[in-house]
């Protein structure tokens, strides 16, 4: 196992934000947090990644702790995060150099790695550009090929498509889908069912710290709700029969009121 | 303390980002001392005679060098490094690496030094093209000593500043009522001597005071001694100054 978690609690003041829950992520796997905003999701990863410290229970990473060996870890991982936080100042090329230094890289050994990543990411002959210069699917594509420059093992995505076009969601899908073939363990979060579908191989469904179901994503939905299902509306008493998919398992498991 | 030589990719960083606004930032570190050594030191100065033996042009030099040396990592340390946390997210950015926070703390801190000794080092540069300095390379080995101790300093004064500020607004409190006042009641433009007693023994407990009349002993080639507890005292008030940055920002940082 990769990561393993034992009764892990994250408590930010009086509120409990992570609610004691295990799980465990085997190599190569790809596995997904799901979970409506304020589940703990994020919350989670940023724990595995060690720049949140657990506030109680277990976590190991790389069987190392999580909260002792937090810069062994951190060499390991790589993490694109949810909101950009690429460096304006920079072009493409600095961005991605100064993070090879950060992970002691040589020059000789950064420079061909940056070109083979900018490739990986189709980013190739925009090294002078500069960050504002690139569209959103650029910028999440340069946060995947940041996070890689230390060869990770372990790949960390955080909402890795949310508010992305359709066209950059299915490049960045398939990038990932890539890594995953190379080897590289995914973890990743998403409030998207498609993408847990696309990519994971088991998730686990969190709601209110705590989680609620976790599996394999068609076996899933089979145990909630058999293969298809019959979907009436309200408004015109209409009733429509089609496949069961993982939103209606997410509704079914966390209610369809509104999450704030 | 999880500190490490990484402390020095952060300063590397800045040093890369600032290629871009080097003249713009030059100047504005350049300005407001720059017109108080012409202003006073050459206006005001016309009118006065000599100011302990020296025209007062002399006297003001060394005290506005080392406030400039000031002024500039106080500034860096509160607005830009809170600008780069939490406008540009560059420190959310660094953490996931195995720069630990620590390391972003030192790093930024060490930053606003190196901007201050720049600052300090153009001013000490237009003082000597006024014939305000001597020109000799111990003096300038020894202010540059004294820069880097001051920079650090005040710097890691901002910092902590910069932990606690829920935005700009905040950063006048300090500026204002610390910063400001420190310029005027720490030896740079008149001698403390002729102020009541109480100003007198106030001034001791302000940072600045120490940094002038080292700075003012090191231009007058009189730097000895007797000035080893001003050292002390920057020299301490850093260690403390330091410790409280890292702690408090890396509070803010790792949550």
């Amino acid at each position: 196992m990769i990561i393993t978690a034992r009764e892990l609690v994250k408590k930010f003041g009086g509120l409990t934000a992570v609610d004691g829950i295990d799980f465990a992520i085997a190599p190569g796997e790809c596995f997904g947090f799901l979970g409506p905003n304020g589940a703990g999701k994020t919350t989670t990863v940023r724990m595995i990644h060690c720049v949140s410290p657990k506030s109680g229970g277990e976590l190991k990473v790389f069987g190392r702790d999580a909260s002792v060996d937090d810069r062994e870890i951190k060499k390991m991982v790589g993490v694109i995060p949810q909101e950009n936080n690429l460096d304006a100042d920079l072009t493409v090329h600095e961005n991605l150099m100064l993070f090879a230094d950060f992970f002691d890289l040589p020059r000789a050994e950064a420079k061909p790695r940056i070109r083979e990543l900018l490739e990986f990411v189709e980013l190739t002959g925009r090294m002078e550009s500069k960050i504002d210069e690139l569209s959103g699917g650029m910028k999440r594509r340069l946060l995947i090929a940041r996070a890689l420059i230390n060869q990770p093992k372990l790949v960390i995505a955080d909402e890795p498509t949310t508010g992305l076009d359709p066209q950059a969601r299915h490049l960045i899908w398939q990038r990932l889908r890539e890594l995953k073939k190379r080897g590289v363990t995914l973890v990743l979060t998403t409030q998207y069912m498609e993408e847990a579908e696309q990519i994971c191989d088991r998730i686990i469904i969190m709601f209110k710290g705590k989680i609620i179901r976790e599996g394999v994503p068609a076996r899933l939905i089979e145990e909630e709700f058999g293969r298809e299902m019959i979907e009436v509306k309200d408004s015109n008493d209409q009733a429509y029969h089609r496949p069961a998919t993982l939103e209606d398992v997410f509704l079914k498991l966390t209610g369809r009121g509104l999450i704030e | 303390m999880n500190l490490s030589y990484r402390a020095f990719y952060v300063w590397k960083r800045n040093l890369v980002a600032y290629k871009r606004f080097i003249l713009p930032t030059l100047l504005v570190s350049l300005g407001e001392p720059f017109f108080y050594l012409v202003a006073m030191g050459l206006g005001l100065g016309a009118y006065m005679g000599l100011f302990g033996g020296v025209p007062y042009i002399q006297f003001l030099a060394p005290g506005l060098l080392i406030s400039s040396c000031m002024l500039t990592s106080t500034f860096e340390c509160l607005y830009d490094s809170f600008v780069r946390m939490i406008h540009e997210k560059i420190y959310s950015s660094l953490i996931v690496t195995p720069i630990s926070a620590e390391d972003v703390v030192a790093g930024d801190i060490l930053w606003g030094a190196f901007r201050g000794i720049i600052s300090g080092l153009l001013m000490y540069l237009i003082a000597a093209l006024l014939g305000a300095v001597p020109v000799s390379f111990g003096v300038i080995i020894e202010l540059i000593l004294l820069m880097v101790l001051t920079g650090f300093l005040f710097g890691s004064m901002a910092m902590i500043v910069t932990a606690y500020a829920p935005n700009f607004d905040f950063f006048n409190y300090y500026t204002q009522l610390l910063i400001s006042p420190m310029f005027f009641f720490s030896g740079v433009f008149f001698p403390l001597e002729k102020f009541p007693v109480w100003i007198q023994q106030l001034s001791l407990f302000l940072p600045l005071t120490h940094a002038v009349t080292l700075s003012r002993a090191i231009v007058a080639g009189k730097f000895g001694w007797a000035l080893v507890g001003n050292l002390a005292v920057l020299l301490v008030l850093s260690v403390i100054a330091f410790y409280l940055a890292v702690i408090s920002m890396k509070r803010r940082l790792i949550k």
